[in-house]
Parts: structure tokens; C-alpha cells; sequence
């Protein structure tokens, strides 16, 4: 007995997809070969089916992307009152770039992550390469780069292995120093396990202090360095 | 103590619990009110509403025009939102869609970044035949950008289905699953999935068909 409207209607779909079983699939076509309604009703769902074809992959852009955007916008809104601003020595894609040294809000904390990732690190050679190693928690690894800048400023790109997101309140700074003197280059966070690319600015004073660390610092606790080493180098 | 500024880190759990609040609002606003709202305060979290919108579109987008390579596609979702933020001034919505708008600055561009690697792409030798071959054999890249207003369209009718709805779809065309196969694997009844599947379909159709009424906005 051949199939009623009401009992194709809701093949009809699947039919246009071909996902009916072939049993199901020969009564659906015997019942269209006689139903103009049903005939029609099937075009709809045919047309469907075939822009489908043109539908780019279904793929989610990797997360760190959003955040990536989202700290050049920031970089870029961020107001020229504060510290010091730097000349920039990126690429063409962010010529425009303002580079800050710390001493903005909390706002800027974020800004300054993954901007290595984002604009691309520039190809001249480092004065210095500082090899990370860890202090504590041993698959932490990672190198300092160095650039000098035409301001006198040392461009500091740190790529980093592995290390955690800070706790809570926290965040990462990146320090110079020289026995018991520290020169702050600037802070950052981390929000996942695997490669940290950042940028970062340090005054020319720099070149002096040999041992670079990198602390994890409280946001509520004391400006100074905190004793919690997590990277540690000494420059060749 | 270091010779460097100190950074100002307290307050930062107020900064972000006052931003979560702005992103909640801002899913809540259209597309054209996110727009006004990228040249002022709530910059980050209208840019972010937006991104959480239209980044899987622009990224699809972005592997469809420049042959499935991730970094591109990846490196055409940066440049299209920083875009969107920069030009925003220059999208009047009674001129067509944001999406329609967004459309325009994705195929821009990737065909922007297809022509900077094709001019960075040395002549093939002739005695390069296999090269050379599968070069001219390759639609331009005007012609595929010219084929994509279809994809847009039916990418965005496709973000805008149900988590299930998509799930079956996914499913059914994408992997080429049967109605008892999807019903299998998912633990739904048959009945169910059929139905899921029509009321998708259904809504895909519509979407294309909202998408369709602003194409002669689109040029």
C-alpha cells in the first residue's frame, strides 16, 4: 500500500539528504512519482541540500585568536598618558602599533599577551639569547630574546613552554637583575598550557643586569619581586 | 627596587567581573547596536559579541577561499576583525546587513591575501609541468570569491540553527550519515531524528532565504 502526504512529509528532508534507508527511500520515490504536492514540497529541501555544497568547512578558528584581537584593539585604544611610549619595530601589519612599558592599569595587563603571535616577531637578529630554565616545576622551558631598539630600549621576546595559567590574582612579570637590584620589564598572563609567545619593553639600563627572571606576582601583595621564581636565565 | 614604572595590577577581579557583565549585555544587542558601540567604551566587549558570531563563518570562509590552509584562514579572521573595528564608521545599516557588510570584508580580504601570496609566488619553470599543470587548472580566486556569496549565506544559516538541529545536520550531510545511523549514535529515536532533521532543513531555508533578501546589497 503506497504511502499517504502526511507519512512522506517527514522523510521528505532525509530524502533530499539520502539518508533513508533504501526500503523507506523506494516508497518515498513511488509516492512522489504520483504527488506534485509532495514533489514540491521536495524541491525546497533539494535546494537546501544543495547550497549545502557550497558551505565552507565547519571548523572553529583556534581560541587564542579572540584573545589576540581583542589585546590589539586594546593596545591600540590605550591612552597616551600613560609611562612612556615607544617606537614601534613591527611589522607593516601593525606599523601604527604603540608599544607601553608597565605602569598602565590593570586594563593593559592583558595587552601585552601574545602580540608576538599576532603581529609576527621581526627578523633581525638578537643581541642576546637568554635560555630559560625552570625553578621549580620542571617542564617549564623557554628563551629571552633581546632586540635593541633605536630609542636605547631593549625589545624583550620571551617564547614560552608550558607554563601554567597564574592563580588567581596573579599574573607573570618579567624581571632584570643584578644582585639585590631589579629593573621590572613588564607583566603578563597566560591562558593556556603550551607555546606563550610575548613582547616585551625594558629600558636600556638593562644591559647591565644579567640575570633575567620570571615571577609570578600577586596582584593584591607587593609591587616588588616576589620569591616565587618559575624561569630563571643568565645572559651569555 | 627596579628602576622600571610599576604596573598597577589591583582591582583587576573588579575589572573583570565588570567586563563579564558588558559581554552578557552585549549578546544581547543587535548587530548594528554592537556596531555603534565600536567606537566607544564598550569597544572590547561589542568586538567580542560580534566575534563570538561571525568568527566561524569568516574562518570557514577563510579555508574555503585560500584552499584549506589554516594559517591563512586564520590570518583572515585577524585582519577581517580588526577591520570591522576600524571601518566601523563606514558600515551604514541602511545600506544592508551587518552580515552582508561582514561578507564583503571577508572576500576582501582573502582575495587581498591570496594576490599578496600569488605575487610572492616566483614564475613556474616550464619544465615544471606538474606545477604548472595543476596552476592553470585552478579556478581564479575572482571566481571562487564570486562563488562564495552562497557560502556566506549558507554558513550563517547554519550557525543559526539549534545545537541539535546543527547535530543532525552535521551528521547527516557533513559525515553522510543515515536518519538510523544518526539515530544510533546519538541514542535519539528514529522519529525523533527525522524530525530534528525536517525542522532543520526548514530553518535553513528561511535563513538562506533572509540572506538572499539583502544580496542586491551586497555589490
Amino acid at each position: 500500500m503506497m504511502m499517504k502526504c502526511a507519512e512522506v512529509h517527514p522523510n521528505l528532508a532525509a530524502f533530499a539528504l539520502g539518508g533513508l534507508d533504501s526500503e523507506e527511500e523506494t516508497e518515498v520515490r513511488r509516492h512522489l512519482a504520483l504527488c506534485p504536492s509532495c514533489r514540491e514540497k521536495l524541491a525546497e529541501f533539494e535546494e537546501v541540500s544543495q547550497a549545502l555544497e557550497a558551505a565552507p568547512p565547519l571548523a572553529d578558528p583556534p581560541p587564542y585568536l579572540k584573545d589576540e584581537i581583542l589585546s590589539y584593539v586594546r593596545a591600540e585604544k590605550l591612552p597616551s598618558s600613560t609611562n612612556e611610549e615607544l617606537p614601534s619595530s613591527r611589522d607593516s601589519r601593525s606599523k601604527n602599533l604603540p608599544l607601553f612599558v608597565p605602569g598602565v592599569a590593570a586594563a593593559a595587563l592583558v595587552a601585552v599577551v601574545a602580540l608576538g603571535i599576532f603581529f609576527g616577531l621581526h627578523t633581525e637578529s638578537p643581541v642576546a639569547t637568554i635560555q630559560l630554565t625552570p625553578v621549580e616545576k620542571e617542564n617549564y622551558w623557554g628563551v629571552a630574546e633581546l632586540h635593541p631598539q633605536p630609542s636605547g630600549n631593549q625589545q624583550v621576546e620571551l617564547k614560552l613552554n608550558n607554563l601554567d595559567e597564574p592563580g588567581p590574582d596573579s599574573y607573570y612579570e618579567a624581571w632584570f637583575s643584578s644582585g639585590e637590584e631589579y629593573i621590572g620589564a613588564g607583566t603578563f598572563t597566560v591562558t593556556d598550557s603550551g607555546q606563550t609567545d610575548v613582547v616585551l619593553t625594558a629600558p636600556p639600563q638593562v644591559r647591565n643586569y644579567p640575570t633575567f627572571l620570571i615571577t609570578e606576582q600577586s596582584a593584591t601583595g607587593d609591587t616588588a619581586p616576589s620569591k616565587k621564581v618559575v624561569l630563571r636565565g643568565e645572559a651569555p | 627596587m627596579g628602576l622600571a614604572a610599576r604596573s598597577i595590577i589591583g582591582g583587576n577581579k573588579g575589572v573583570r567581573s565588570l567586563r563579564s557583565v558588558m559581554a552578557q549585555r552585549a549578546d544581547e544587542l543587535s548587530d548594528d547596536q554592537l556596531m555603534k558601540r565600536l567606537d566607544g567604551p564598550e569597544v572590547e566587549s561589542a568586538l567580542s559579541a560580534l566575534y563570538d558570531r561571525y568568527s566561524r563563518t569568516v574562518f570557514g570562509m577563510g579555508l574555503k577561499l585560500l584552499g584549506g590552509d589554516r594559517s591563512s584562514a586564520e590570518e583572515v579572521v585577524q585582519e577581517v576583525f580588526v577591520k570591522v573595528w576600524r571601518a566601523s564608521h563606514t558600515f551604514d545599516p541602511s545600506r544592508g546587513s551587518f552580515s552582508t557588510w561582514l561578507y564583503r570584508v571577508t572576500r576582501n580580504v582573502a582575495l587581498d591575501l591570496h594576490r599578496k601570496r600569488t605575487s610572492r609566488i616566483r614564475p613556474v619553470p616550464d619544465g615544471d609541468l606538474h606545477i604548472a599543470a595543476a596552476r592553470d587548472s585552478s579556478a581564479s580566486p575572482e571566481k571562487v570569491v564570486d562563488d562564495s556569496w552562497l557560502a556566506w549565506r549558507i554558513s550563517r544559516a547554519l550557525e543559526g540553527l539549534g545545537e541539535t538541529q546543527r547535530e543532525v545536520i552535521e551528521l547527516a550531510y557533513f559525515q553522510g550519515l543515515s536518519q538510523r545511523e544518526i539515530s544510533r549514535r546519538t541514542g535519539v529515536p528514529l522519529g525523533t531524528i527525522k524530525t530534528r532533521t525536517s525542522s532543520a532543513m526548514k530553518r535553513l531555508r528561511r535563513g538562506l532565504a533572509g540572506e538572499d533578501a539583502l544580496r542586491e546589497d551586497r555589490q
